[in-house]
């Protein structure tokens, strides 16, 4: 997809919205013909007579009507321009956020959220605005202006005209060959600002570390070098489109002096008028901000490619028309419900078997290489290894939130194709070793969309052990847990994201290391309410708990990406050096 | 906010800059001055050429003249950009820089209300707002307001009745404008908060994508996102025709203006006392005006949208830290004394964690301290910290209490390790030593060897400079907690605090740092705060809290052989496998 065709799309997406947009800022540039129309009737009419002559009264009325009427216009401008911009804005981040909600998850976002944010928010305005008042449209406004008066001009004199629009033709050539520079320039000062964004991102994310190292200074230097960087970007940046502006403005200011040296004859035989003169400065005082809107305009496409570009990459291959895609973006009307899938018997899960499955993580060249394993309805099945043997990798390659490199996964004997939508609820359900909570209420952290009334919420937060919390909780499940739950405790966190778990009631549980942040009392009860409750549960599981070690069924034990031993804990006790370790940490 | 906060806040970070912005405004008045003189030239010319007296040579002179004078002014505009975008980016990144630094330092209830994608708002965006009215409004204002100036001088000394008509004019559109400029404010202010919510409530999802996933959240996020899509077209919206007030209000008044000095150049014509050139003149510099008049009214609009930015950002500045420093007393080498006096805490008003907890731990010795999630042991540690203050009694480290000393003097002498590691885009360098260069590499080299992760190391890619993903990407969370303790050899403190530490850890790696965590406590104070009496072998003290009060408070060899302690009875537990 090219940039226009992008920008096609953005029209065909609202077209009668953009058409209106677009009357309405024409008819704003068109009244401002008005005033060269009084300007060239005005002094041929004061040089003519010596008395003020009704022409002049009726003139000075006609400008002042059409300065009403163009307020009038920019109060509707204003609503519909908006109107339009946003919704291309919303498209475009609708799109990209339902498809990085797409991919497989683990590998959503290869740069840091804060960096993505950066695109989010000015790549995507300035794609959005691109088209409308604040941008294309004004130049059209402009440009249909300039032709209306050149028009004109020609009726007045040709000659006169010709030599004042010549030179235009020389700078449109100059604009084109410094398109490049514009495009380098561009790059490096958004990358920079990108770098800003993510650094403040990836430091507030950090804050409690930072404080606890006493680091603050030090940050603090890095984030002003970062700064200073950027700055010169800018200025470079800056600098040199005002130095392209500024061409094309001078063009029309030697135009002017053109006019000066030409009518030097004719104005002093009365051939050429004061007020011909008056409306032909008038207008070029009008063409020289085309000139500069017409600069502006094309260093903010050269902009605007780059932007298409950069959220291209947050695609990671997909079609860049993805970006585009229309669809209802709800700026007004009902809201889309959200679904909610009841669980039906062909939700139920008897077996999952895995096969040779593998995933390696480009970067450091570790994962999970060729493992096997199957789960049966009821089991509880743990994977257990030392840090960094590749336990979190597995789990989240089974669930296709990595995308697996090989093997195959069959639930209930059949192959899944896309595990990345298939293991949802009510199949299964997923809470990871560190669980992400939102700033929102508790109540929506572990609901998620769903209603309300149709699950079983308190049963869920007494099945994770967080009903005792609850009630220390002033303002209980409306709590707000702040920005990733960090006004919850450790454990709170980890229980809160389990009753996320528990509320879906899931065929497959699989969890990993959900009991590090639980002491072993709270853990067990966790666990029997959990069997107590639901009965037959099947898990799958990550940790090196001992009591969990005892209860599974099944235990495989990895070691560098790789099964290195299963079996029942009994068994594996005898056989396995590294079980033995892992058990008594020798 | 009143005109006097922005005079403080334009001078607190203009003011060492004032020989580059006396320069800027010396290139800015050299501009307006040859911007005046271009009429003038029009008039000599339209006066000459419509005399009759044909002097064809001295208006060729004038074309000229008037040529030279538009190239000049061309290259004054180049610089006068460069000026002021120079001084802009020095200045509004000194601004973002004590913002930022300012934020650091703020305390965790602070940063437990704002998400990094807010702050990333608050310190980027709203200082980006403020850098193009560094830039562009000073500049501009004064430059309008210099040609206004200028034009209303010429007026006045071509004809005092049309000079005093236009000044008295200008006398009220600057009255009004005073009126009607703040109009727009709350509307931006409304306008940049929802584009903050929007941002921050992308940032949480991105950062969290597996938990929408794989809980089948995807559709709900979506729908969050078309509400708050909504909510900011709304918001918007209102805030450009909120805007467009202002903006008509001074057009229309302008409009006036020109109707205006129409109708008195006409008459004034008529009765012979302006010669055609001279209403030419006066035509030019009201065409002129509506440049700069637009202009000025483009820069009060970005005006408030920066007074929001403005107010929102030295509220943020004038955000305190709920630690107030007091005298900064010194708390004198060695391993600490660990003094609790009576202290009782609570998060909220309402409710207390902490009840009453009085606790001595002597210098060298190392406490256990066991309990259930939420007994409060988390939050004695971050007491230690001085991550918050004690609503009643005191925390004192060899006798001086905490809020007597400077934050960094705490934070220097005690260092925590939690559950949780924050690791963030970066090398592993950058993320061990927090940019310090004094940190030489042979010191950390030192610490793997310490802590056994030489083999570890290694093996990573590219050693030091091995980046991290963004909150520590690629490397797992015990790795991350490896790392941790690699930061606390590196900081070298006076008493240690380990919350949960190893709980991400495997029994196999834990007990190779079982070794690592004696060595560590040599001639330190610690505390070990476990759930896992394992992690417990080697500790002097033992506190057992619960509800937050202590339950049991004594030396562990004593406690261990009393079969009437709670620590012996867990140590039985502990013997069946099932530990607290």
């Amino acid at each position: 997809m090219k940039t226009t065709q992008m920008l096609m799309q953005f029209i065909r997406f609202r077209p009668g919205l953009y058409a209106v947009d677009a009357v309405l800022v024409l008819s704003g540039w068109l009244l401002f013909l008005v005033p060269a129309y009084v300007g060239n009737h005005y002094f041929d009419s004061l040089s003519r007579g010596s008395s003020v002559s009704t022409e002049v009264w009726w003139l000075v009325a006609l400008l002042v009507m059409s300065i009403v009427a163009r307020i009038l216009l920019m109060f509707a401008n204003f609503y519909v321009d908006e109107t339009f911009r946003h919704s291309i804005g919303s498209l475009l981040r609708k799109n990209l956020l339902s498809h990085i909600l797409k991919l497989p998850a683990g590998r959503a976002l290869l740069g840091s959220s804060g960096e993505a944010i950066s695109r989010f928010r000015e790549d995507i305005d300035e794609s959005a605005e691109y088209l409308t008042w604040h941008g294309l449209l004004d130049v059209v406004g402009a440009a249909v202006f300039a032709v209306v008066s050149l028009v004109l001009m020609l009726l007045i004199n040709v000659k006169i005209t010709l030599v004042v629009f010549l030179p235009l033709i020389l700078v449109a050539a100059t604009a084109h060959m410094a398109g490049k520079r514009i495009d380098k320039y561009r790059r490096i000062s958004r990358q920079s600002v990108g770098q800003v964004t993510e650094y403040i991102g990836e430091m507030f994310g950090s804050v409690q570390a930072i404080q606890v190292a006493h680091a603050e200074e030090r940050v603090t230097k890095r984030f002003r070098e970062l700064n200073d960087q950027r700055g010169r970007a800018t200025v470079r940046e800056n600098v040199f489109n005002s130095l392209l502006s500024s061409v094309f403005a001078n063009v029309v200011d030697l135009g002017t002096g053109a006019i000066l040296l030409l009518t030097a004859r004719s104005i002093t035989d009365g051939s050429f008028t004061v007020g011909e003169f008056a409306a032909f400065t008038y207008y070029l005082t009008w063409i020289a901000q085309l000139t500069r809107r017409f600069g502006m305009l094309t260093a903010r496409y050269k902009q605007l490619h780059v932007s298409r570009q950069r959220l291209t990459t947050l695609l990671q291959g997909a079609a860049d028309t993805e970006l585009v895609r229309h669809g209802d973006v709800y700026l007004k009307g009902e809201f889309p419900e959200v679904p909610y899938v009841e669980k039906r018997d062909e939700h139920r899960f008897e077996s999952l078997d895995v096969t040779d499955l593998t995933y390696v993580f480009p970067e450091t060249k570790r994962g999970v290489e060729n493992v096997n394993l199957q789960l049966k309805r009821g089991s509880l099945t743990v994977v257990t290894g030392r840090v960094g043997s590749g336990k979190s990798t597995l789990l989240r390659t089974v669930l296709g939130l990595l995308p697996q490199q090989s093997g195959e996964v069959r639930w209930n004997g059949e192959a899944v194709d896309d595990p990345g939508n298939f293991f949802v609820p009510p199949r299964a359900a997923y809470i990871s070793q560190v669980p992400r909570l939102f700033s929102d209420s508790l109540k929506d952290n572990i609901l998620m969309g769903l209603p309300e009334e149709r699950v079983e919420l308190e049963r869920s937060v007494w099945t994770a052990v967080l009903d005792h919390d609850l009630q220390q909780l002033q303002n209980g499940m409306e709590t707000m847990v702040g920005p990733r739950g960090v006004m919850l405790s450790g454990g709170q966190r980890q229980r809160s994201a389990a009753a996320r778990m528990f509320v879906r009631e899931p065929e497959l549980y699989v969890m990993d290391d959900l009991s590090s942040a639980l002491d072993v009392a709270t853990e067990q009860t966790l666990w029997e309410r959990l069997i107590e409750q639901r009965g037959e549960v099947t898990c799958l599981v990550a940790t090196h708990r001992p009591s969990l070690l005892a209860r599974a069924d099944h235990i495989i034990i990895l070691q560098e990406g790789r099964v290195v031993a299963e079996g029942t804990l009994e068994e594996l006790l005898q056989t396995s050096e590294e079980m033995r370790r892992l058990w008594d940490g020798d | 906010m009143s005109f006097q906060e922005y005079r403080k806040m334009l001078g607190q970070y203009l003011l060492p800059h004032r020989g580059k912005v006396l320069l800027l405004f010396l290139v800015i008045l050299m501009g307006s001055g040859l911007q005046l003189v271009n009429p003038q030239i029009l008039r000599f010319f339209i006066d000459t050429a419509t005399s009759g007296s044909g002097q064809v040579n001295s208006l060729i002179n004038a074309a000229l003249l008037f040529i030279g004078v538009a190239i000049l002014t061309q290259g004054l505009t180049v610089l006068v950009t460069y000026l002021g975008d120079t001084l802009a980016w020095t200045v509004s990144n000194t601004m973002r820089g004590d913002l930022f630094a300012h934020s650091m330092r703020l305390d965790l209830k602070f940063h437990n209300n704002h998400t990094p994608g807010r702050m990333i708002e608050r310190i980027d965006g709203d200082v980006n707002v403020l850098s193009n009215f560094f830039s562009q409004f000073g500049v501009r204002i004064v430059s309008n307001f210099l040609m206004l100036l200028g034009m209303l001088v010429f007026l006045t000394y071509t004809n005092w009745g049309i000079g005093l008509t236009f000044i008295a004019f200008t006398g009220v559109v600057m009255f009004m404008l005073g009126k009607i400029r703040f109009f727009a404010t709350p509307f931006w202010t409304e306008s940049r908060e929802t584009s903050a919510k929007l941002f921050g409530f992308l940032e949480e999802r991105l950062s969290g994508v597996e938990e929408v996933r794989a809980n089948g959240a995807v559709a709900y996020v979506m729908r969050r996102l078309h509400e708050l899509n909504r909510l900011r077209l709304h918001k918007d919206r209102r805030a450009f025709l909120a805007a467009g007030v202002t903006w008509s209000t001074t057009i229309g008044m302008f409009s006036l203006g020109t109707a205006l000095s129409l109708a008195l150049g006409a008459m004034l014509y008529a009765n012979g006392t302006l010669s055609l050139g001279t209403v030419y003149l006066i035509y030019a510099y009201v065409n002129m005006l509506r440049a700069p008049i637009e202009q000025i009214s483009q820069q009060l609009q970005d005006l408030q949208k920066a007074s929001a930015s403005i107010r929102r950002t030295s509220e943020l500045l004038g955000t305190k830290s709920a630690l107030v420093e007091r005298s900064g007393r010194s708390i004198a080498d060695g391993a600490l004394q660990v003094d609790l006096d009576n202290v009782s805490f609570g998060y909220s008003e309402e409710e207390r964690v902490l009840h009453n907890v009085t606790l001595t731990l002597a210098p060298g010795k190392v406490l256990g301290v066991l309990g259930r999630t939420g007994s409060g042991k988390s939050t004695m540690a971050r007491l230690l910290m001085r991550f918050y203050d004690v609503n009643e009694g005191g925390v004192r480290l060899n006798g001086v209490d905490v809020r007597d000393a400077s934050l960094s003097e705490v934070r220097k002498r005690v260092v925590m390790v939690t559950q949780d590691v924050q690791l963030f885009s970066g090398t592993i360098r950058d993320n061990l030593t927090f940019f310090d260069p004094a940190i030489t590499d042979e010191r950390i080299l030192q610490a793997f060897t310490e802590l056994e992760l030489l083999e570890w190391y290694q093996a990573l890619p590219e050693g030091l400079d091995t980046r991290l993903g963004p909150s520590g990407g690629g490397f797992s969370a015990g790795e991350g907690q490896l790392l941790a303790f690699a930061r606390v050899f590196l900081a070298d403190p006076a008493l240690v605090i380990l919350d949960e530490a190893s709980s991400r850890l495997d029994p196999a790696t834990e007990q190779l740092l079982t070794r690592t965590v004696s060595k560590l406590m040599e001639n330190r104070t610690g505390i070990i705060i476990a759930h896992r009496l394992a992690t417990l072998q080697q500790v002097d003290d033992i506190l057992i809290l619960e509800d937050g009060r202590i339950v049991q408070h004594g030396e562990r060899e004593v406690l261990a052989h009393d079969p009437e302690s709670r620590f012996y009875q867990l140590l039985r537990q502990g013997m069946e496998g099932v530990l607290v």
